[in-house]
């Protein structure tokens, strides 16, 4: 199996350091051995679902949440506007 | 008698009759979780305060002459993964454990529609991943029936505290067994409605297309009752389905003669106990005495399931818990210089190591160049194994097989083999990867005095015929034994 963890964690936005790197590879490697058993079977056209057809809702304003019921939870906040780092380089 | 003893059922028709105040049934759990929590530790959040009002309040209503709902002035416990409006929803995660929901989940909506008093919130593994309440961030529950044992996950809480008498009954969420294997485990009754009963709205999404909310009870009439308040069409969940959802309580019969029972022997094969496979056959003969028919039916294997079930199920929660990231709510490490910084710090941080392994899965099985060899087939497989399911049907009318291959195990015992813990989901995923519903009985215990858990599985919507089919099997056994974990 070729399972780039590092590349994996990137894309998944995770961090393991040189040891945690090592012991998910081996677990990975078990899993991905367990998943591997799936009927030999066609799997090419479309997936779709007939038995769940969506119904749209009406796009009417049912619920209002007032913004500071929103951002109670929000690690930091300032003027009512929630701090994140810079995220432009500067030049 | 102790009233947190009581069923639900009988709780109700008590308060309704005047016989007890709502206040003294719900003084009587929380004096029972003081006795029991330390040791059970089923609660992440309690809400003792909140419940004695609104306990109060019923009495009120009571007192007034008001016509209530039979759940009204139950204590309910609640999975700590549904969001309860102004209390605490941490989903036993360090990423969550200071979220204040703004807003109620639409089953809780429902529920205080109908007069319910809220315990408070119950323990289960971190984001519902896992089979034995271990991955929580916050605590260990114990099995009540031996407390060296594992509850069975993910909601472990939920289980150990209907069993134990610190809730009457509780809700819990199921997405690949995790109502059903801690209802076995724990020796009480749980069941996973049909996808798309019961609106997910507001519970902190795992797998979307699998996760389902549902009922726990120490009888089969607690589950329906629980069953019928949460039911129906919510607008703010597209895939709850619009139909006539029934008061399952007041339909229940015990009637099973005619019934064709589905008996899969792959459900039986290896990896089931004798033991279990034993007690869950003599609950199947038990059905014939009533005058049922024990039928062979064919059904998915289930190393198929498992495999097609750990890929659906990470994909899916690799792409829901992109949405930690610890900006607009949640644990956010102090830890950063940049904004990447912060998403990988944060949830390098917040999130424990099956959550990241499951997410490492998804994150794999959904990349570029094995979409197709992974996912695509998985979905596949869903769908042949609907189709196995629809013929199943044809020959029975409900399928009856072990909730999980053997009892509850002990802490630590699966913690270092993921492949190993994963098989205790192998008989209960099948349901969910084709949207069924199913409950899980107890049947017995084995020779250690572990609860030993039957499965049964209906057609979509059945949920009538499942709740009666398990009604017979309790009646004809004289009721589930919880003396040793109640008295």
């Amino acid at each position: 199996m070729d399972m780039d963890i590092k590349r994996l964690a990137k894309l998944a936005k995770l961090k393991f350091n040189p040891e945690e790197e090592e012991k998910f590879a081996a677990q990975m490697a078990n899993i991905v051995a367990m998943v591997e058993k799936l009927p030999d079977l066609d799997a090419s056209g479309p997936l779709i679902d007939p038995d769940n057809p969506m119904e749209f809702r009406k796009d009417e304003v049912v619920q209002k949440y007032r913004r500071d019921e929103l951002i109670a939870n929000a690690p930091e906040v300032q003027a009512g506007c929630i701090v994140v780092p810079k995220t432009v380089a500067e030049e | 008698m102790e009233l947190y003893r009581l069923t639900a059922t009988e709780l109700s028709r008590m308060i309704r009759n005047k016989e007890v105040s709502s206040t003294e049934v719900t003084k009587s759990v929380f004096s029972r979780i003081k006795e029991k929590e330390n040791e059970i530790e089923a609660y992440v959040t309690l809400n003792e305060e909140g419940a004695l009002k609104k306990a109060a309040e019923v009495d009120e209503k009571i007192a007034r002459g008001e016509t209530l709902s039979s759940l009204a002035g139950i204590p309910v416990g609640i999975k700590d993964n549904i969001c309860t409006k102004g209390l605490r929803t941490t989903c036993s995660s360090k990423m969550l454990s200071n979220f204040v929901p703004p807003y109620n989940a639409t089953v809780i909506n429902k529920l205080e529609e109908a007069d319910f008093v809220c315990t408070g919130k119950l323990n289960m593994d971190e984001f519902a991943m896992g089979s034995s309440t271990e991955t929580s961030f916050f605590k260990k529950t114990k099995n009540p029936f031996d407390t060296t044992r594992v509850p069975g996950g993910s909601s472990g809480g939920s289980a150990a505290a209907v069993a134990s008498g610190e809730a009457i009954v509780a809700l819990g969420s199921d997405t690949g067994g995790s109502i059903r294997q801690p209802a076995s485990f724990c020796g009480v009754v749980g069941m996973k409605p049909t996808y798309g009963s019961v609106s997910r709205f507001g519970l902190v999404a795992f797998a979307s297309s699998l996760d389902q909310i549902g009922p726990f009870g120490r009888c089969v009439e607690d589950v329906a009752m629980l069953t019928s308040v949460i039911c129906g069409k919510d607008p703010m969940d597209t895939t709850s389905v619009r139909r006539e959802y029934p008061r399952f309580e007041d339909n229940l019969s015990a009637d099973v003669k005619g019934l064709r029972i589905g008996i899969p022997d792959v459900y039986f094969g290896e990896g089931v106990t004798e033991e279990v496979r034993q007690s869950v056959m003599n609950a199947a003969h038990k059905y014939e005495e009533m005058g049922a028919v024990l039928v062979p039916v064919t059904l998915p294997q289930p190393d198929y399931a498992l495999a097609a079930y750990y890929i659906i199920a990470c994909a899916e929660a690799s792409s829901n818990l992109a949405r930690f990231d610890g900006v607009k709510y949640g644990y956010r490490s102090p830890n950063y210089t940049s904004l990447e910084d912060l998403y990988e710090n944060t949830r390098s941080e917040g999130f424990g190591e099956e959550v990241k392994r499951r997410i490492m899965l998804g994150t794999y099985v959904l990349s570029s160049g094995y979409y197709d060899a992974y996912y695509k087939k998985a979905k596949f497989t869903q769908n042949l194994m609907q189709d196995m399911f629809r013929k199943a049907f044809t020959q029975a009318d409900v399928i009856l097989c072990p909730t999980a291959p053997d009892t509850a195990f002990k802490f630590g015992e699966n913690s270092d083999n993921q492949v190993k813990m994963y098989m205790n989901d192998i008989l209960t995923v099948t349901v969910n990867i084709v949207g069924l519903p199913a409950i899980s009985i107890p049947c017995g215990f084995d020779s250690k005095g572990m609860p030993i858990g039957c499965q049964l599985i209906g057609g979509k919507f059945s949920e009538q015929l499942l709740l009666n089919t398990a009604f017979a099997y309790e009646k004809a056994v004289g009721g589930f034994d919880l003396s040793r974990t109640l008295g």
